[in-house]
């Protein structure tokens, strides 16, 4: 297995972490609205991952730039500049006090995040398969 | 003052309104009201036949309504109380003879209710009109005691044989049915008129071309519209049953049955709060159920209130809010102060909107925590300097014994702070006081683990002591700096463990520790989009140790007094998510008088304030309608439960409603339920509920309609509006919502219909609601400008989103008086206390060049003097030869020897003490020819004129007109 295979491996593996999350992060904000869950802890249960998920998502995209993976680094460009904007606008920490209010935009973006990580968890498989399958070509 | 009564037109009441000094008239068939005395029935609209000069709806502003008697109501009001909802009171009264509608003027007998006249004199008075055979009626209102479970059943026969008496024809469906629109709605009023006697009233809707009827600030005072519920919906006869709207209020009193009506109408749906309003003397106090028998649904958890339904022979409750049917409780007819049986329809959360039950140890988490507070006093050179120390600290000492303290539990610390913290130890039985200092801010500790925090009864005179010396201690501190958020820390332990109030004064930014803020007021970026940002918390400090404060049940109340900037915006924050108050004294300087007065007036009234403690608010409502969102000082802690360590009195609250699916019930039931520990150490629930009947009908839902409600929620998401997005899209959103309601009004409810129209039409009742918006575009905190400091613009937002109605609407649409041409009686003692002039439109039009004019918004009273003021009026005023020798800015005015003068005293401390709340307005005298600042601050207070860049009234009005028909000719 060449380099690109293992980045591509390890691509299908945070993916499938970010899934993971993803899912979590879903869980918790349904728990909010049927009062499982309060404002703070959920706060600061879910404000511990947003930074790590944003950094991994930019390490993998920085290695497909350093690889020079140009479907890839298109496909992710957009989510990473996303998340560059929204920590530089401060905008990336859950806020208890404003939670309620701003619930049904949280929502919105991680079901929209949900779904491109899932497909790009199967790409990150396609590829995968497709560059073992040029090296044993 | 002469009764009135005696020239009025058949069909007219007319209704003392204390608060405005002068009879208020009222069409006894429709409700309609206006000011001027009716000459003529209005509009030529044909007056059925009604009883006359009767005691007038006491509309729920009117705080002694109660003191005529049900009786009397009954005599005059004749047929109409017992189909009009508002009176569901009489529905229970034995009824008069139901054939006699109109027992006609009654000569001799007190026709006429005068509220200042002593009670006794109506209380249990013979009924004078003939035909009414009142039995037992005639006493105090209240609950009748004829009216008893199983007892008298006759009479409760009688009573529905009264209600669907051929007299008054057949009940009416609730909403007579007709199509909106194309000129009906003229024609109907009649038929309306006629309805009127039927089983429920329909609203009638009055349109208004707001291009012909400039606004009327008397209106402003009018009642909101009336609730007409339908018969028998409400299971008491007191005028109480349904919520004063002091207390709460809606936007809508008739709400839409469906979510699409509601829309189609753009009027938006809130709840207006104020659970815990102050009392005045001579008010009706909150009844209190002292027998822990509380009644609560098994489903919703509402509480047992006056438009429940009791069914199964009284045995059990149909809940108003889920339709769940419970069972009474058994102790519920028991009457455990006297030991025997109790009479169920006396009991006041049956008779009561706004009630109050003492909880059981269900309702309590810990034992009732003794009320706790905490001073921080900055002591910094600049807060010496400025005289705050001497000022708070002498306050503080003389009010010592007006802090609540009942039960002598009320605990009691004090902390003096510069850039380091001062504790004060006092040991039991010790008469003196030791300091302790901590230098160390970065990690707080509490010198000592007991005697900071002292029980104010037991170390009353070691506190004397304390306060007295305070100042001489700091008094030659040149320490420049100020650690509040160190000190904050500081006091968050010493709470923590049971809760509290924590009392901040600083005059400074703070610069150390935790919560340290940098100078960020750029007058580069004032007026432009980024302007938002400096009234955001600059230091996450001050959100999440306000979320620690609340989860100790810890309010913090700040007071400032910076003269430079000191970011208001983030230290507000404390307050809003901890229930408490931000009171802002910019460039305080206690060697003025002024300054020194009104904050100690102000101080004293916010220590002497019996606060609601570990406090929980919900808000339920009838099947289909939801809380969506809420405003106002508190933090959300579940989707529907708001949490307020400490609840100061006169705080108001706004809530969104929406309607999730149909409602099928004639009326829907709004609760609130404050669950409290009084600062005496016991554990209550408040409860306050609102009754609204609901409709499908688009012309009833405008008609309904409560402008004060409506700007006051407008007010609120203005500001939050400001802070999500932009001042400049705050501003936008609110003109499109006004935009959006008119031209739903001119679509559906004029003739016009969807083309361009020469007027802008709206209904009466929202009449105000235009001059409100464009005040509330004007604001300080929200209006477009690049002169106004973030402090300045922070603080008043603090208010726009904290005002009750009461003092929000005066601070968005100041009150302009006329003195020096006020008639002979104002400024005069009357029977009602001093009699106000009458209100002017807010524009300088009305200014005159020899005049002395009064305005104010309740937060500050301009005493403007024209320049060419007689030296008569200046002498007789101010005691100077002349305007020249007079000098603008802040005054106390003396009380002279001479009528005028204390006339215009009288006048000028009637509207300081008239409304709620602690504010004690700075007085400010304004030369019409005076410095140009003070001048144009007065002036931008009449704001139907045109400033700078922003439009007079006429001027909105023509662009609303513009945007109206742009918009409906889609
Ligand atoms: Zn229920």
């Amino acid at each position: 297995m060449g380099p690109l295979a293992w980045l591509y491996l390890f691509s299908i593996l945070v993916s499938a972490g970010f899934l993971f999350c993803t899912v979590y992060f879903i869980i918790m904000f349904s728990d909010l609205e049927s009062d499982y869950v309060n404002p703070i802890d959920l706060c600061s249960r879910l404000n511990p991952l947003v930074v790590p998920e944003h950094g991994a998502h930019a390490v993998m995209t920085t290695l497909f730039v350093l690889s020079g993976q140009w479907v890839a680094i298109l496909l992710n460009a957009p989510l990473v500049a996303f998340n560059v904007n929204k920590i530089l606008k401060k905008g990336h920490v859950y806020d208890p006090t404003e939670i309620f209010r701003t619930v049904e935009r949280h929502k919105m973006e991680v079901y929209i995040k949900l779904a491109f990580y899932l497909v790009m968890f199967f790409w990150y498989l396609y590829s995968f398969i497709a560059v073992l399958v040029a090296e044993g070509g | 003052m002469a009764s009135p009564a005696q020239q009025l037109p058949p069909g007219w009441a007319a209704q003392w309104d204390p608060n405005n000094q002068r009879y208020l008239f009222i069409e006894t068939a429709s409700g309609h009201s206006q000011w001027e005395v009716p000459g003529a029935p209005q509009g030529g609209q044909p007056v059925p036949d009604q009883p006359p000069a009767s005691p007038a709806p006491g509309g729920p502003h009117n705080p002694r309504r109660r003191q005529y008697a049900a009786g009397q109501t009954q005599a005059y009001y004749g047929g109409e109380t017992a189909v009009d909802p508002t009176y569901g009171t009489s529905t229970l009264v034995p009824p008069p003879t139901t054939g006699a509608p109109a027992p006609g003027p009654v000569a001799g007998g007190p026709q006429f209710f005068t509220p200042g006249l002593d009670n006794q004199q109506y209380g249990g008075a013979p009924v004078p009109a003939p035909g009414t055979g009142i039995s037992g009626g005639g006493g105090a209102p209240g609950v009748p005691s004829y009216y008893g479970p199983g007892a008298d059943q006759q009479q409760q026969v009688h009573q529905h044989d009264y209600i669907n008496g051929p007299a008054y024809g057949q009940p009416q469906p609730p909403q007579p049915s007709f199509t909106p629109g194309g000129g009906s709605v003229d024609a109907l009023t009649g038929q309306f008129g006629a309805l009127g006697l039927a089983g429920q009233k329909a609203f009638q809707l009055y349109t208004t071309n707001l291009l012909t009827s400039p606004p009327e600030p008397r209106e402003l005072l009018r009642p909101p519209p009336e609730i007409r519920l339908p018969p028998n919906s409400c299971v008491s006869p007191a005028a109480t049953a349904n919520a004063d709207p002091s207390y709460q209020r809606s936007t809508l009193n008739a709400i839409p049955t469906t979510s699409s009506l509601l829309s189609k109408s753009k009027v938006p749906l809130a709840l207006v709060i104020t659970p815990y309003r102050s009392v005045k003397e001579g008010e009706e106090q909150v009844p209190l159920v002292t027998d822990t028998v509380i009644a609560r649904c098994r489903r919703c958890r509402a509480y047992i209130n006056p438009y429940v339904q009791f069914i199964d022979g009284g045995n059990r409750w149909r809940c108003c809010i889920c339709n769940m049917s419970n069972e009474v409780p058994q102790l519920f007819d028991w009457d455990q102060a006297r030991n025997q049986p109790g009479d169920r329809w006396a009991r006041a959360e049956l008779n009561h909107s706004v009630v109050e039950f003492v909880a059981p140890s269900e309702y309590m988490v810990r034992p009732p925590q003794p009320a706790a507070y905490v001073f921080l006093i900055d002591v910094s050179h600049t807060a010496v300097q400025s005289g705050m120390v001497a000022t708070a600290t002498r306050t503080l000492l003389e009010n010592l014994e007006r802090i609540p303290d009942e039960e002598d539990r009320t605990k009691v610390s004090i902390i003096c702070y510069d850039t380091s913290l001062y504790f004060f130890s006092i040991a039991p039985g010790a008469t003196d006081s030791t300091m302790l200092v901590v230098s160390d801010i970065e990690d707080v500790f509490l010198p000592k683990p007991s005697d900071l925090l002292v029980n104010l009864a037991e170390a009353r005179s070691s506190l004397e002591g304390l306060l007295g010396r305070v100042h001489d201690m700091f008094q030659e501190n040149s320490i420049i700096g100020n650690a509040l958020g160190p000190a904050l820390q500081a006091a968050f332990k010493l709470l923590s463990p049971i809760g509290g109030k924590i009392v901040a004064l600083s005059s400074s930014l703070p610069t150390l520790g935790a919560g340290a803020l940098k100078n960020r007021e750029d007058p580069k970026i004032l007026g432009t989009a980024k302007e938002s940002g400096l009234l955001q918390a600059a230091s996450p400090f001050y959100k999440t140790f306000a979320i620690d404060c609340s989860r100790a049940q810890i309010s913090v109340d700040m007071f400032l007094f910076s003269a430079a900037y000191q970011d208001v915006a983030s230290l507000a924050c404390l307050p809003h998510y901890t229930s408490g108050q931000t009171y802002y004294y910019p460039a305080f300087n206690a060697a003025r008088s002024e300054d020194a007065q009104k904050f100690a007036r102000e101080f004293g009234e916010v220590l002497a304030m019996p606060i609601m403690l570990e406090a929980v608010m919900r808000v339920r409502a009838s099947r289909g309608l939801r809380m969506s969102s809420f405003h106002g000082n508190f933090f959300v802690r579940s989707t529907d439960l708001l949490a307020m360590p400490a609840v100061p009195q006169d705080q108001s609250y706004a809530i969104e409603v929406q309607i999730e699916e149909t409602i099928t019930s004639p009326f829907v039931v709004f609760q609130t339920a404050v669950l409290h520990t009084t600062c005496y150490s016991e554990r209550r629930i408040r409860v306050i509920t609102l009754a609204l009947p609901t409709t499908t009908n688009l012309s009833e839902v405008f008609a309904s309609a409560d402008q004060i409600a409506l700007a006051t929620l407008f007010a609120n998401k203005a500001v939050e509006r400001s802070l999500t997005h932009k001042l400049e899209d705050a501003r936008d959103f609110t003109f499109q919502k006004l935009v959006e309601l008119l031209v739903a009004y001119k679509n559906s409810m004029t003739s016009g219909g969807a083309g361009a129209s020469a007027q802008l039409a709206i209904s009466e009742n929202m009449k105000m609601l235009p001059v409100l918006v464009l005040g509330l575009l004007k604001n300080v905190g929200i209006r477009q400008s690049a002169q106004i400091p973030p402090d300045i613009r922070a603080y008043s937002q603090a208010l726009l989103t904290s005002l009750p109605s009461q003092l929000l609407i005066p601070y968005i649409y100041p009150t302009f008086y006329a003195l020096h041409s006020m008639p002979a009686e104002a400024g005069t003692v009357g029977e009602h206390g001093v009699i106000m002039p009458p209100p002017l439109p807010s524009t300088s039009e009305r200014l005159e060049r020899h005049g002395l004019f009064l305005i104010e918004d309740g937060q500050t009273l301009f005493l403007w003097v024209g320049r060419d003021a007689v030296p008569q009026l200046v002498l007789d005023v101010f005691n100077l030869p002349s305007y020249e020798v007079l000098r603008g800015g802040k005054t106390t005015l003396p009380v002279l020897d001479n009528p005028f003068s204390q006339r215009v005293y009288a006048v000028i401390e009637k509207v300081r003490e008239m409304r709620r709340g602690v504010y004690y307005p700075h007085l400010y005298v304004v030369k019409e020819d005076g410095e140009p600042p003070l001048r144009l601050w007065a002036l931008s207070a009449l704001i139907q004129d045109r400033a700078d860049v922003l439009p007079s009234y006429q001027q909105f009005l023509q662009s609303l007109k513009e945007k109206v028909n742009g918009v409906g000719g889609y």
